[in-house]
């Protein structure tokens, strides 16, 4: 008989498909992985210690570097965490803007994820294709706020700057191209026959599994949990607009590449709505005070980012500073499905289900 | 088989689009007005009252001011002003809260040297940085500051 | 920015805005403007000579200033109001260094209603932990804690009261009785009740230390608990048909000088309700039952407190580091984290 030995493989840290600095020890068995060690903290900046001593508009750019595949959900949760803290009230104009930069981001976020999951597998060309869309909203948001991925756009109160005259005719161009260009993607890859060989039925969990291990957005939903905190919890002005929740039905990794698909139309749906309410006139920047102090207290918040459940606990001593500031990361509590996951898996498996879990490894280490 | 050719259909179908591509850096890239590059300083108008430096998130600005050398006026003028960007993270707050917009930001990126003691400008550079200097400040710290938004 | 640098700087904006009010400025300014209330009495001192370092400056208005002093019998109205402002300033620095939260006194000349209903709500809470202790009081529940956290009782009624004499003298000063309208029930109230009731029946009477609202939070009903009972209280809220909180949504670990604590946020899916607990450890040996075995989301998270701040969770399958590399020494958020390289 063939003699066989365990191999104890490293993947990553730097590995094109790990999504970032991520390293993942694997015990080999031929294949088949049989247990899977994710190592991390490689990208550890330590936000959270450094917040303790800023205040929080100096915050701001931090957290844009935490997700910075969907920096305006990160910079929003900080935002609407100290302003309910302080019960400030924002000016409509400046939450629909905030709307319009949010639902744009995560078309944003879903098109880079779509393009380097395809990528992974193996797929060259929806990954140009999917660049090409966003760099179109990279670059509208780099009309509106001065830069193209760490935009330092909300502020407590508010939003910093307000569309410059013409980009709301340009956001409502965008939608129906984009529209145009989600049908064309599902003609190029949803029903490639290779690429349905590799991805239905790898990664199932059930719907237990996911809410005991406090998974969020699309990995949850693949599950039929229909939890959507844009519903469920609704914050900004969410309630005011009609829009559906894509939920799945396996829990594997084909249901969660659909259901992040059509959460783009339904994004796209949403801003529809959004440009045509948008107030004519208006503040972008509520009455704030000069220095921004939340009373003595603590709070958790959590709003729907493209990867989950993003949320941000606040506890505050009534100074400028916080005195601890702890951030819910999606991808840090996504991720710890994928030991369990990866049992019996091969490895080229692992690229699949790792990349269908949609991490940032900025967001996972903090 | 069909999903294939349903795919390879739109691939060759792209080859007819228009190129996005740019000729960078042959061609340089404009950036619109509000993007936030390298910092522009102009000393004549800065009154030395160090909002910037307190408000930067990563503690980037020295700087010094000294008295006025006219012994008419009061106040201070600017020394040495220098920006680390090794740590400037180009986040803006240093023009939002400057009260006579001595300091904004301008049109250009390329920084990249190959020297980190290179990265140290001081004020003379700062302020021969003066290409491409950006209009639209939204300065919420100066007293005529458009409430609200950039108009 | 340290805070001597803060004062400095703070100290040249005064010396450019005003010049002319050089003499009270300065003392009475600069306590104002820092907002560390601790740090008044040491910085007063080094404040003084070093006000008359700006105050030397060769600017005309201010060498004004000093012929200025002599001059104010010229002027005494300017005078009388200078001293009323300092004297405004000092009584209010007096009230400030008295309390702990200093900071509401300015935020409550913006908004007194905000701040009767926050000093309402800390009354309200420290007069239910004190019923509660009252009715309590054969079981020990309640009294362990009190009996654990003595000082941390009395600085929140000290704070308390603090906050109400300052009120009572504002509505006396404003002349307008501010109605003392008994505190509206909050809306979460009944879950609240219903919560604290299960867990008295099925896990024990001692388990609850302390149940309240947090207003700040949308009336999230927090309970804080014991250790030892922590695990019980999570299996029944995760398996109690009225209750079912499945999902946690976040684990959090924080560090107040005193001891340190975590804080997990519970959310029922099916219903939207929220729950918060709160369990605390002592900082030489803090031990937290670890919930791995309720909510498997619990793992990374409390490897990631453990990491952190080093709170041991016994029970949990896999506790090692994860952020910082496995032979670190120390953890880095704790308040008193020295770290070995400042520089890095």
């Amino acid at each position: 008989m063939i003699r066989t030995e365990e191999l104890l493989l490293n993947v990553g840290p730097q590995h094109p498909s790990t999504h970032g600095v991520f390293r993942i020890i694997v015990k080999l068995d031929g294949e088949v992985i049989t247990e899977a060690t994710p190592v991390m903290g490689y990208l550890h900046r330590g936000t959270e210690k450094l917040a303790e001593n800023l205040n929080y508009t100096q915050i701001i750019p931090y957290t844009d570097r935490m997700d910075y595949v969907s920096a305006m959900t990160t910079n929003y949760v900080l935002c609407h965490a100290v302003e309910t803290m302080m019960g400030l009230e924002v000016p409509e104009r400046a939450e629909y803007m905030r709307l319009i930069v949010m639902e744009l981001q995560r078309v944003a976020s879903h098109l880079v994820w779509w393009g380097t999951y395809l990528l992974d597998i193996g797929a060259m060309s929806p990954f140009l294709f999917a660049f090409r869309d966003r760099e179109i909203i990279i670059n509208l948001f780099n009309e509106l706020c001065g830069a193209r991925l760490t935009y330092n756009y909300m502020r407590v109160g508010g939003v910093k700057w307000d569309a410059p005259p013409g980009w709301i005719e340009k956001v409502r161009d965008f939608i129906p191209y984009m529209e145009g260009k989600l049908d064309e993607y599902h003609r190029l890859v949803s029903g490639n026959e290779i690429f349905l060989a590799r991805i239905k039925g790898i990664g199932k969990y059930d719907a237990q599994t996911a809410i005991d291990y406090g998974l969020s957005g699309a990995n949850l939903r693949s599950t039929g949990v229909d939890w959507d905190l844009r519903k469920a919890k609704p914050y900004s002005l969410y309630s005011r607009f009609e829009f559906d929740v894509p939920l799945g039905k396996n829990g594997d990794c084909y249901d969660r590449y659909l259901i992040r698909l059509e959460e783009i139309r339904q994004s796209l749906r949403i801003l529809k709505q959004a440009v045509e309410q948008f107030p004519s006139s208006g503040d972008v920047m509520g009455k704030v005070p000069r220095v921004i102090r939340p009373p003595a207290g603590e709070l958790y918040v959590g709003i729907e980012s493209p990867r989950g459940e993003i949320g941000c606990h606040i506890v505050s001593k009534g100074k400028a500073e916080p005195y601890r500031l702890k951030f819910r990361r999606p991808s840090f509590v996504n991720l710890q499905i994928l030991p369990k996951l990866l049992v019996g898996e091969t490895m080229t498996n692992l690229i699949t289900i790792l990349g269908g879990i949609d991490i940032v490894v900025g967001e996972v280490d903090c | 088989m069909k999903g294939l050719f349903k795919g390879l259909g739109v691939t060759l179908k792209s080859l007819t689009d228009k190129k996005v591509t740019t000729s960078y850096p042959d061609v340089p890239i404009t950036m619109p007005d509000r993007y936030r590059g390298i910092q522009h300083f102009e000393p004549d108008k800065c009154i030395v009252c160090n909002q910037c430096a307190r408000i930067c998130p990563t503690e980037c600005i020295t700087l010094v001011g000294k008295a006025n050398p006219d012994p008419e006026k009061k106040g201070k003028v600017i020394d040495t002003y220098d920006i680390n960007f090794e740590i400037c993270i180009l986040c803006d707050l240093c023009t939002e809260v400057c009260p006579t917009e001595a300091i904004v930001m301008t049109g250009n990126f390329e920084l990249a040297s190959y020297s980190r003691d290179e990265l140290f400008k001081d004020l003379k550079w700062l302020d021969e940085n003066n290409r491409n200097v950006r209009q639209d400040n939204n300065n919420i710290g100066a007293p005529n500051a458009a409430k609200g938004g950039a108009k | 920015m340290s805070d001597e640098k803060e004062k400095e700087l703070n100290r040249q904006e005064q010396a450019e805005a005003q010049p002319g009010e050089q003499e009270a400025e300065p003392k009475g300014e600069a306590p104002a403007a820092e907002p560390a209330a601790e740090a008044q009495p040491a910085e007063a001192a080094p404040s003084e000579p070093a006000a008359a370092a700006p105050a030397a400056e060769p600017t005309a208005k201010v060498s004004a200033a000093a012929p200025s002093e002599p001059a104010a019998a010229v002027d005494p109205e300017r005078e009388a109001k200078l001293k009323a402002a300092a004297e405004a300033r000092a009584a209010r620095a007096a009230a400030k260094a008295a309390a702990e939260s200093a900071e509401n006194a300015e935020a409550a000349a913006v908004d007194p209603e905000r701040e009767a209903k926050l000093k309402a709500a800390a009354e309200a809470r420290a007069a239910r932990a004190a019923a509660k202790a009252a009715a309590e009081g054969g079981d020990g529940g309640s009294g362990e804690a009190a009996a654990v956290d003595p000082e941390k009782e009395a600085k929140v009624k000290a704070a308390a009261e603090a906050r109400a004499a300052r009120a009572a003298a504002k509505a006396a000063a404003e002349g307008d009785a501010a109605p003392a309208e008994p505190k509206q029930p909050s809306p979460k109230q009944p879950q609240l009740d219903e919560a604290v009731a299960l867990i008295r029946a099925q896990v024990g009477d001692d388990a609850i230390e302390e149940a309240y609202i947090n207003e700040l939070n949308g009336h999230l009903p927090t309970l804080v608990l014991k250790a030892e009972r922590l695990l019980a209280c999570a299996e029944l809220l995760k398996t109690q048909e009225s209750q079912d909180y499945s999902y946690l949504r976040n684990l959090s670990g924080v560090d107040y000088e005193t001891h340190l604590e975590t804080v997990y946020h519970l959310v029922s899916l099916k219903s939207g309700s929220d729950l918060a607990l709160k369990v605390k450890a002592d900082r030489e040996n803090p031990q937290i039952p670890s919930v791995v075995s309720v909510w498997h989301t619990a793992n990374w998270n409390e490897r990631e407190v453990y990491d952190l701040l080093g709170i041991h969770f016994p029970g949990h399958p896999d506790l090692r580091r994860i952020m910082m590399p496995d032979d670190w020494v120390g953890y880095p958020l704790r308040k008193d984290y020295e770290p070995l390289d400042p520089e890095v």
